[in-house]
């Protein structure tokens, strides 16, 4: 792997819950690199740690022990607010349960971390900016309903759109299109795989093999480890039945 | 078989209720405190006020003090008296005249020969009555309730001065006499049905008929009587007054009390910290339910998946009703029993004080039925409303609650989609960015779920209304312009000339004195004129105050204004008993004369018990009692120096700095109205705090979600805390503010209403607050208060693991 293009990176990452009895260690002193501009899928099977890894190296938990590193920074070491200021304008979130502000329009969630993010003078730049995300996944249409007026498969595009809205260099998903039907994964779906295009990194966990199918490379976690990682390129329309299949005999080969 | 289901059923619900108290402790142990400081707070205030009743009524019994009263300096007529009592034979079943001497504080001491340990008695401001036992009614009696009776040479004195300067049997009471100091054993203490009140100002030392004429021999003491009546069994004391003042000829130079007076003086000097208690209570109460109707409603939508499941396999709603409702009347008994175990402590200190100077309160059924009741009645409150908030159940749909997890049906969901649809399309975020744009988030978030956070701002409305309340009241007593509910102007001097023979002398010869210091300005005196009036049981007795009066600011009318030729200005109890408004006519009768004059206005005033006039004119001699008036010359002077040095020229002239005259007046009451004002400050501090913790641990944990989100999209923990606080303190602040409209306008109008019915002579009265206490610590307080309450529930968010919140 090229070392230069490492953009998210974790050593010895480990996360235990002191809450249960006894301890519940969720991930156990993982090692991973994301290259700038890959598309990286998590799976493995329930409880395997696929989620608590994403939060951890997003900095949404505190891992218990090991390190992350973003670009070359350090996070780990990170106060609350800087790991914030991370969040909020080198990375993006979409989770499988679209989470918006009840009280604001379609829109004004999308524009909301751009707007935190800009000083006074850039608002203008990120309004236009969420305006031409919009157009792109073919929202526009609905910018000014409210979150319970509009389809699951729209909410998840808005999703992206709020992701991409501060210009991340990661876009991290946790089941993205676990709530959606087969028509709505694909719309989705295909968000995705066009940001990809544009060169965006995404970390995406997913328990569906045909979406991960849309992914670079798959890693396959088993009680806190990872236990294989496979390398199944670009996804393009024409091979992906071919490619499905082969992710899928791989991950049965896991015990999946 | 029905009774093991009905047993088995039992089990269930208390089972239910035990997880769920055992899971929700935080949530559960601030309901139970709430709900414990209501009940302790009602239990305590009708215990002492049943304790303060008995122990009214039982040293009534001992003691029993007269129906009718007629205290009297100076000369009068023995044979009227008789006159009169022979004339009213079947409405009177006894009466006497207990002659007194009366002795200013300063010149009795104390001193004890064993230790050589002494004192006097000048700091008391009360007037001090030596008498001898009364034969036939009226007794003064000792701790156990009998009617004691001094030998020569020994006196038993006030309760009231037993306790403040700890006199003991042995110690030697001093009475410096026009012919040298007189000595007296003090023998015991003696309670007084008569002056037991802490608002009574004279107190009485019981002593021998031997000392009694020794001590009139001596000179140095005022005379005074006491002409008393006890009633027949269906007479009736007003009435009596009435044909009192109204017979003429008989002693009328003092206060008439009634019996019925005597009993509302006690409990209203003795028992406000009660009344107050009981009125923080039912805020308290108040606030409680609110808080239980905010939990529940807020379990209903937590659980309503369970509950759903429960329709669904066919449990009836009453029963799933009454899973819930087992926890609250638990929690209600709990508070209950435990609020009444705490007020057996405090009100057993509380009348402590009580017991001591009227009689200990004999145990009746009522001593147990009262807080009893008290408590029921919080109880039934409670549950009675738990129920209702519980009906909600009923509405909750199967589907809706299984698959959308919601407690509304279809109508009421597609009604909120679209009122929030509504909302959403008036707002706006562009306007805002960078860190401002968490302000623009929490205002936002408040705006649209207001109704969520609704309970804050009613708690602290209320608490602002509980603490200001008894605030204001003491600021208004305590302020130098609480003079002019006293029927007076606000004058820097005032000498009472009264009750004495020269009366004429002393006041010409004090105005003289007054005029020629140059020290003092505008002196004027006005006399006491007593006249007699039509009321609707026959003429009674009007005490009017003659005097010129071209401009006497700052009386407080409540009608019409001051007099001029030809009227008259009646005080509010007056015009009450005369039956008469602004404008109408009174004929006052003086002797064989009579005038009609003409009602010019109607002012409060709690002197005289409320009872006084005042007209135009100028009476410079006859009356029976003067009053002067003068102002300070200079703004530095010192009214208190001025005034002990006219005091020492005119012993009897009773010159006193004006604002010294209110003190003793209202000392004692302004001392319970300041212990309640402590009392409502505490429990609302307290309270405020609790319910704020216990709202933002529901509201946190139901916007978990949100926050979840926030944090993920980049907002740090600082800033979700700081919109909490922010909306927090938004609400609070807007709760504080609308409490302090709300104390200032209903609560003036509710103090003002108190006031009428207590019948002190003031009907109408203005709060003089202090504005910083009230508009600037207490608000700051209660701001504190809901500042403190947001720290510690939100201190945990700083160190949560944000992905919780979202992957639930």
């Amino acid at each position: 792997m090229d070392q230069a293009a490492v953009t998210l990176e974790s050593h010895e990452l480990s996360k235990t819950y002191f809450s249960t009895e006894p301890p519940t260690e969720v991930l156990r002193g993982i090692d991973l690199s994301v290259r700038a501009g890959e598309f990286l899928v998590v799976m493995g099977t329930s409880g395997s740690g696929k989620s608590t890894l994403l939060y951890s190296i997003s900095g949404m938990d505190r891992p218990t022990s090991g390190n992350v590193t973003l670009e070359g920074r350090e996070l780990t070491s990170l106060g609350d607010t800087e790991m914030s200021k991370v969040r909020l304008t080198r990375m993006g979130f979409v989770f499988q349960q679209p989470h918006f502000l009840g009280n604001l329009e379609v829109r004004d969630n999308i524009l909301l971390p751009a707007l935190r993010a800009a000083p006074k003078q850039g608002r203008e730049a990120a309004i236009s900016r969420v305006d031409a995300l919009m157009e792109r996944f073919g929202i526009t249409h609905i910018r000014s309903h409210g979150i319970t007026q509009v389809s699951g498969g729209q909410l998840q595009r808005a999703s992206i759109c709020r992701a991409l809205a501060g210009e991340p260099s990661v876009l991290f998903a946790d089941e993205p299109t676990g709530a959606l039907n087969s028509s709505m994964t694909a719309e989705v779906m295909d968000a995705f795989t066009d940001v990809h295009r544009d060169g965006t990194t995404i970390v995406m966990v997913t328990h569906d093999p045909g979406v991960a199918a849309r992914g670079e490379r798959v890693i396959y976690l088993r009680d806190g480890t990872v236990e294989a990682a496979r390398e199944i390129g670009r996804w393009e329309p024409d091979t992906a039945r071919r490619r499905e299949d082969d992710l899928l005999a791989w991950l049965r080969d896991l015990g999946f | 078989m029905r009774s093991i289901a009905v047993e088995n059923e039992e089990r269930l619900y208390l089972r239910y209720a035990y997880n769920d108290l055992v899971k929700n402790k935080g949530i559960n142990a601030a309901l139970v405190v709430t709900l414990v400081l209501s009940a302790f707070l009602m239990a305590t205030g009708s215990m002492v006020l049943e304790r303060l009743a008995g122990s009214i009524s039982r040293l009534s019994e001992q003691g029993k003090p007269p129906d009718f009263l007629q205290m009297h300096k100076g000369e009068y007529d023995p044979a009227a008296l008789t006159r009169f009592a022979a004339d009213h034979e079947s409405e009177i079943d006894a009466w006497l005249v207990e002659e007194m001497l009366g002795y200013d504080s300063a010149s009795l001491s104390w001193s004890r020969p064993d230790t050589g340990e002494n004192g006097d008695l000048a700091a008391s401001r009360i007037d001090n009555l030596f008498v001898t036992q009364n034969t036939e009614f009226d007794f003064l009696v000792d701790r156990t309730g009998t009617v004691v009776e001094p030998a020569a040479g020994e006196v038993y004195v006030p309760v009231l001065y037993q306790q403040r300067y700890g006199l003991t049997p042995g110690d030697v009471l001093t009475i410096r006499t026009g012919s040298g100091p007189y000595e007296l054993e003090v023998r015991g203490e003696v309670k007084d049905a008569q002056m037991a009140a802490s608002l009574s100002p004279s107190s009485r030392f019981l002593i021998h008929p031997e000392d009694f004429e020794a001590l009139g021999r001596a000179g140095g003491a005022t005379p005074e009587i006491i002409v008393e009546y006890r009633l027949a069994a269906d007479g009736d004391a007003n009435a009596l007054q009435t044909a009192y003042e109204g017979a003429g000829g008989l002693p009328t130079n003092g206060q008439p009390v009634t019996g019925p007076q005597l009993r509302i003086i006690s409990m209203i000097s003795d028992g406000l910290v009660a009344f107050a208690l009981v009125f923080v209570s039912l805020v308290l109460i108040v606030i409680a339910l609110l808080n239980l109707r905010f939990v529940i409603r807020g379990t209903l939508e937590d659980e309503v998946h369970e509950i759903g499941a429960m329709k669904a396999i066919g449990i009836p709603d009453r029963e799933i009703s009454r899973l819930y409702l087992t926890k609250y009347s638990i929690l209600a008994l709990v508070g209950c029993v435990v609020g009444g175990l705490l007020a057996i402590v405090a009100a057993n200190v509380l009348t402590h004080g009580i017991q001591t100077s009227y009689a200990p309160a004999p145990v009746d059924v009522w001593t147990f039925l009262v807080p009893l009741i008290a408590l029921a009645a919080v109880y039934v409150i409670v549950v009675g409303i738990c129920r209702g908030v519980l009906r909600g159940v009923r509405r909750i749909e199967v589907v809706n609650a299984l698959v959308h997890g919601s407690t509304l049906d279809e109508k009421q969901a597609a009604r909120r989609t679209r009122r929030q649809a509504r909302w959403v399309r008036r707002t706006g975020l562009v306007s805002s960015s960078g860190a401002g744009i968490n302000r623009r988030l929490a205002v936002l978030d408040l705006r649209a779920e207001g109704r969520a956070w609704v309970l804050l701002p009613v708690v602290f409305g209320l608490t602002a209304v509980l603490i200001t309340l008894p605030a204001n009241m003491v600021s208004t007593f305590e302020s130098p312009r609480f003079v002019t509910y006293m029927g007076v102007p606000e004058r820097d001097l005032r000498a009472d000339v009264q009750f004495q023979e020269d009366v004429d002398g002393v006041k010409d010869r004090l105005v003289t004195a007054m005029e020629d210091d140059d020290r003092l300005t505008d002196v004027r005196s006005y006399a006491s004129v007593d006249y007699t009036a039509d009321s609707e049981d026959g003429p009674a007795r009007l005490r009017v105050e003659v005097g010129n009066r071209p401009d006497d600011g700052g009386i407080r009318f409540s009608q019409g204004g001051l007099p001029r030729d030809g009227q008259i200005a009646l005080s509010v109890l007056n015009a009450d008993r005369f039956r008469v408004g602004v404008g109408d006519d009174l004929t006052i009768h003086d002797g064989d004369q009579s005038i009609t004059v003409q009602v010019s206005g109607i002012y409060q005033d709690i002197t005289s018990g409320g009872q006084t006039a005042k007209m135009s004119g100028d009476v410079t001699e006859g009356a029976a009692a003067y009053t002067v008036f003068a102002d300070l010359a200079g703004d530095g002077a010192d009214p208190g120096g001025i005034a002990d040095e006219y005091d020492e020229q005119f012993p009897t002239g009773g010159v006193k700095p004006t604002q010294e005259y209110v003190r003793e007046t209202l000392g004692v009451l302004i001392d319970s109205m300041r212990a309640a004002a402590w009392v409502a400050l505490v429990f609302g501090l307290g309270v405020v705090v609790l319910i704020t913790s216990l709202f933002l641990k529901l509201r946190l944990a139901r916007d978990r979600s949100n926050m979840g989100v926030l944090s993920a999209i980049g907002f740090s923990a600082k800033e979700l805390v700081g919109q909490v606080r922010t909306k927090t303190l938004l609400v609070v602040a807007a709760g504080t503010a609308a409490g302090l409209v709300l104390a200032a306008t209903a609560g003036q109008s509710l103090a003002s209403a108190a006031l009428t019915a207590v019948q002190l002579g003031i009907t109408d009265l203005t709060f003089i607050p202090n504005p910083w206490l009230v508009y600037v610590l207490y608000p700051l307080l209660l701001l504190g208060a809901g500042y403190f309450g947001v720290a510690v529930l939100t201190a945990g968010v700083r160190r949560a693991d944000k992905s919780e919140w979202i992957r639930r």
